[in-house]
């Protein structure tokens, strides 16, 4: 017999979760999870119910309905046994004024069960983790810099090894060495424990998430590991093509390769160039072949380029669907 | 358990290293050092029919209305307004285990400040008294009137505990744990002081008010009588307004 408890299927599981304050609702038949080990970054317009649906799933806050479960314990029924597994850094981060970074850790170290004999140990290896042993260990949290705040935040959520790390805005306020170097430690911490952050910063969170769970208004719109949803909520690709021929020029060749490519209207640059926009499904063969196509025909051409859809895009892409097309997906 | 401990030394911790503590103290021992003068200097003008001490007890309403609200104002107001109280919720300790850590270590430093008061009715012994003679400071006295200001003490911080949980403004729960103790005072007072017997019409409140009677409990515990009638008003009220702080903390977050 083994004391080692089952890997539950997800570490975080939030099942049609609503929440509502009076006639207002906040976050409403909310679905996701987010596997062990795995970093999930958590999007949504201001307003959308992110820190709401955070502070239910580290029970600071009772949700209205559905079921909220951290590694398996719910929520709601056992507050005490789900916080053992899991760590949260709220938004801003509230801490202590006047306590030292060390004295606080250690408190926290105990209130979250570390072992007695652990503490220092653990303490020490969370200080070293987040680069705090030599220019902050002893100093007054209520000294410290936004940065080192930040990352105190972060050395206390890692303090008790928790099987699940929720992080509400881990790298606002911080400078972009500051963001680096966050955004290193979150990626270390992959297969280690599970991560959900939420970020108004899309490139640090498409650099360091498996996977997105985007709400809007409250409810899902989309999610899933990026490059799916880049097919499912983009189903083309751009191309800037820079070149003196015509736009029915341009078509001709376009269409003969991809009967569905449409030229968009072009616009002068200089000296007779002309930049023009080609969009082909994001299927399509001729895909692969654009630029031999058009240099094998002789057109005149100086640039051609795919579009890169980030992050961003697909952001954009999904807050501009309503909720029933993202459940659809 | 374990949790209850750490947080009640972190919070013993942060009474003694806070500023607001040590100017509460100030206040509590310089109007309680004025108190025990003026009662000395009174009883040093014509025979009284109480000793110094036992006169200074009975004004412990002063010190209860000017200094409780003070400890009690910022301990959950303060950390709910800085948002440090949801980051200790975050964790596996318990609300409760968090209203009683705040509760002991807030009822402490108030039995502390008393005991820091002994020292003036000691130096007046140690400088005026004189041997077999107790009416300076008598210990009996002292240690009944004690007994009752730490008796009831439960209550009240209990209830400056309480006041603070519903506010997220320091200001403002000192101001509500001052309205709560003078209430309570005052309705103790009343009791002791209005012929309730003689009025048939109330009859139906003579027992409970026999109950109430604030001044009338610390004469008992001066006199040497223990009752556990208000021994069972305070701890049932301190139980009563803890847990109320508890579901206001809970309801809140």
């Amino acid at each position: 017999m083994s004391d080692v408890a089952p890997q539950p299927e997800a570490a975080v599981a939030a099942e049609r979760l609503t929440k509502r304050y009076g006639s207002l609702t906040a976050i409403e038949d909310l679905t996701f999870s987010v596997a062990p080990g795995e970093v999930v970054g958590f999007l949504g317009p201001n307003g959308a119910g992110k820190s709401t649906t955070m502070r239910i799933l580290s029970g600071t806050m009772a949700g209205t309905s559905g079921c909220a479960s951290i590694w398996g314990v719910s929520v709601a029924l056992n507050p005490a046994e789900a916080k053992r597994h899991m760590a949260y850094m709220p938004e801003n981060n509230p801490l202590p004024e006047d306590l030292r970074v060390e004295e606080y850790l250690r408190l926290r170290a105990r209130l979250k069960d570390v072992d007695a004999g652990k503490v220092d140990a653990r303490v020490n290896q969370v200080m070293e983790d987040c680069d705090l042993v030599r220019r902050a260990s002893g100093r007054l949290i209520g000294q410290l810099s936004k940065g080192f705040r930040q990352r105190v935040g972060i050395a206390d959520a890692l303090l008790a090894q928790p099987k699940v790390v929720i992080l509400d805005e881990p790298t606002i306020g911080l400078d972009p060495h500051q963001i680096l170097g966050i955004r290193d430690l979150i990626r270390s911490l992959r297969g280690q424990m599970a991560v959900l952050i939420s970020s108004h910063i899309l490139h640090e969170v498409e650099q360091v998430c498996d996977k997105v769970v985007i709400i809007n208004r409250g409810r899902l719109v989309a999610q899933g590991r990026t490059d799916d949803l880049r097919r499912e909520l983009l189903p083309h690709a751009g191309f800037t093509v820079v070149t003196k021929a015509s736009q029915a020029e341009l078509v001709a060749l376009c269409t003969a390769a991809e009967p569905a490519a449409t030229v968009e209207d072009g616009v002068a640059t200089d000296l007779g160039w002309t930049r023009y926009r080609v969009v082909l499904p994001a299927q399509s063969p001729a895909r692969e072949t654009l630029a031999t196509t058009l240099l094998s025909a002789g057109l005149p051409l100086r640039e051609i380029a795919e579009e890169r859809y980030g992050l961003e895009d697909i952001f954009l892409a999904a807050t501009r669907r309503t909720p029933a097309e993202g459940r659809r997906s | 358990m374990r949790h209850f401990r750490t947080l009640l030394a972190h919070e013993l911790r942060t009474a003694v290293l806070s500023g607001n503590t040590w100017a509460s103290a100030a206040l509590f021992l310089a109007l309680m050092g004025g108190i025990h003068f003026f009662a000395l200097l009174e009883c040093s003008r014509a025979p009284q029919p109480w000793t110094p001490v036992e006169a200074t007890f009975r004004l412990f309403w002063l010190p209860l209305l000017c200094v409780l609200p003070l400890l009690t104002m910022r301990s959950f107001a303060e950390e709910r307004r800085s948002g440090t109280l949801s980051a200790l919720l975050t964790t596996p300790a318990s609300t409760a285990a968090i209203v009683w850590a705040k509760f002991l270590a807030a009822w402490l430093t108030w039995a502390a400040f008393w005991c820091a008061f002994l020292i003036f009715p000691w130096i007046v012994n140690a400088r005026l008294g004189t041997a077999g003679d107790q009416r300076l400071s008598d210990p009996a006295t002292l240690f009944g009137g004690l007994c009752f200001v730490l008796v009831s003490g439960l209550l009240h911080v209990a209830l400056g505990i309480l006041c603070s949980c519903l506010t997220r403004s320091s200001a403002l729960a000192a101001l509500l744990t001052f309205i709560c103790l003078l209430g309570l005072t005052a309705v103790g007072g009343a009791m002791d002081s209005l012929p309730i017997e003689s009025w048939s019409w109330l009859g139906w409140l003579r027992e409970p008010a026999a109950h109430l009677r604030t001044f009338g409990h610390l004469q008992d515990f001066a006199g040497g009588i223990l009752d556990s009638r208000p021994l069972v008003l305070y701890v049932t009220g301190m139980m009563l307004s803890l847990g109320l702080a508890v579901l206001a903390v809970e309801g809140q977050e």
